[in-house]
C-alpha cells in the first residue's frame, strides 16, 4: 500500500498527485494532515520504555501511525523552511519513534534500534518552496535508517511526476 | 563575551539531557568572565522572549538533541518565526544524540551549517557528540561522568567564542567503532543492556514487553 501524507494545506497538490497515480493504475491513500492536530515529539521515551509502541501524545498522529506500519511506501508532502522540511513535515518523521524498540543492534557499522514490526516502509518526500534538494535527499537516506528501510528520494512539487514514477 | 543560549530540546527542562550538558558546559564557559542567558524551547511561553533576545545578541548558541537525523520539529517551528539577520552575529551549536558514533550526527551537523548561513549568521561550528541517552536514567554521580567532559569544551568556547578548534572537533570521539568493539557491544546489547532496559521500564510502570506490537 502507498500512503501519502499531505502536511501542507494545499489540497490541489493532493488532487494532482491522485490524478497522476490513477494514470499509472497504482493504488494509494492520501491523508490530508495540513489541518490535523499533530503535536511535535516531546522526547518522553514512553513509546520505548513505558507504553511500548504507543505514543503518550493523544492526537491525530495515532491514526497516521497505524497506517504507516502497514504501508509499503510512505510519501510526505511538506512545505519547507530554511531549506529543510517545515515543522509539520518534520513532525511526521519525529513521531515515528514507536515503530522502533528500545533494543539495540548493529546494522553494518552503525548502532540502530531493533524495529518493532516486520513491515519495511520505504520513504519519500515531495516538497514545496525553497528546499535544499541535495540535502533533503541526503537526509531522507539517513531518515530511512529509522524505518529500517530505504529512501525513495526527495522531489520538488514541480517534479512530482518523477516521484510518482518511483511509487 | 555574553552568550545567548537556546536549549532546543523539546523535552521539559527537568528531564532534558541537553540541559544537563549545558549545566556542565556553562561552568567551564564562565571561568574567564563570560556571561550567559539561557532559554528553553520546550516552554512556548518563552518564545517571545527568545525571539527578542535572538535579535539583540551577537553570540548565540543553540544546543539540541538529534531527532531523526536533524533538528527536532519543535525547534524548527520556532525557527520558522525568525527572519534573516543582516547584522554581524555568530551562531554556534551543540549537537548531541543517543547513538554513540560520530557518523550518526554528521547529517544533522551539515544542516546546522546550512541553517546558520540561511539565517544570515556567521557559523561558529558545532560541538558534536553522541552517547548521551543515559543522562536522564543515571544517578547524579554516574551522570557527571557523561556530562563532565562538556565543562572543558565550555572552557574552550569561552576562550575562542566558537567550536572551530581541533580540540572541539576531536571531542566527538570515533566516527565508527572498530570491529572488535562492535562485536563486544552486540553481545552487551543482547544481554546486559536488554536486562537494564527491561528493569528500567519496570521502574516506570511498564506492563508490556518492550518489543510489544500494539497495532498488529
Amino acid at each position: 500500500m502507498i500512503l501519502i501524507i499531505n502536511t501542507t494545506t494545499d489540497q490541489e497538490i493532493s488532487r494532482q498527485v491522485r490524478a497522476f497515480i490513477q494514470d499509472t493504475g497504482k493504488e494509494a491513500e492520501i491523508i490530508e494532515a495540513g489541518k490535523m492536530n499533530i503535536h511535535p515529539c516531546a522526547g518522553c521515551n514512553h513509546c520505548w520504555l513505558k507504553t511500548p509502541g504507543v505514543c503518550s501524545i493523544k492526537d491525530d498522529y495515532e491514526f497516521i501511525l497505524k497506517k504507516i506500519i502497514h504501508a509499503d511506501q510512505l510519501w510526505v508532502i511538506s512545505d519547507t523552511a530554511w531549506g529543510f522540511l517545515d515543522h509539520k513535515g518534520k513532525n511526521i518523521y519525529d513521531r515515528i519513534l514507536p515503530v522502533a524498540t528500545m533494543y539495540l543492534k548493529f546494522s553494518g557499522k552503525q548502532m540502530r534500534h531493533i524495529m518493532r514490526y516486520k513491515q519495511k516502509t520505504d520513504i519519500g518526500i515531495i516538497y514545496t518552496g525553497d528546499g535544499d534538494r541535495e540535502y533533503l535527499e541526503r537526509w531522507n537516506k539517513r531518515a530511512a535508517l529509522n524505518f529500517g528501510s530505504r529512501s525513495l528520494g526527495a522531489f520538488p512539487v514541480e517534479t512530482m511526476k518523477e516521484a510518482i514514477a518511483c511509487m | 563575551m555574553h552568550v545567548m543560549i537556546i536549549n532546543g530540546s523539546p523535552r521539559v527542562k527537568q528531564f532534558s539531557n541537553t540541559d544537563k550538558i549545558l549545566e556542565e558546559f556553562t561552568k567551564g564557559m564562565c571561568e574567564n568572565g563570560t556571561t550567559f542567558e539561557q532559554y528553553e524551547i520546550s516552554d512556548r511561553r518563552q518564545w517571545d522572549a527568545i525571539r527578542e533576545a535572538y535579535y539583540q545578541n551577537e553570540n548565540i548558541l543553540i544546543a539540541l538533541p538529534l531527532y531523526v537525523e536533524c533538528i527536532p520539529g519543535l525547534l524548527m517551528e520556532f525557527l520558522e518565526t525568525l527572519h534573516h539577520r543582516e547584522d554581524k552575529v555568530r551562531l554556534s551549536f551543540i549537537l548531541q544524540s543517543g547513538f554513540a558514533e560520530g557518523i550518526q550526527l554528521r547529517c544533522g551537523e551539515a544542516y546546522l551549517e546550512k541553517l546558520a548561513g540561511r539565517l544570515g549568521c556567521e557559523y561558529g561550528g558545532t560541538l558534536v557528540k553522541g552517547d548521551n541517552f543515559s543522562i536522564r536514567l543515571l544517578g547524579e554521580e554516574q551522570r557527571k561522568k557523561v556530562t563532565g567532559p562538556y565543562e572543558n569544551m565550555g572552557r574552550e568556547f569561552g576562550k575562542q567564542g566558537n567550536f572551530l578548534s581541533d580540540t572541539c572537533r576531536s571531542f566527538t570521539g570515533p566516527e565508527v567503532f572498530p570491529a572488535y568493539v562492535r562485536w563486544m557491544l552486540s553481545l552487551i546489547f543482547q544481554t546486559f543492556a536488554k536486562k537494564g532496559f527491561n528493569r528500567f521500564a519496570k521502574s516506570w510502570g511498564c506492563k508490556e514487553p518492550l518489543d510489544y506490537k500494539p497495532y498488529e
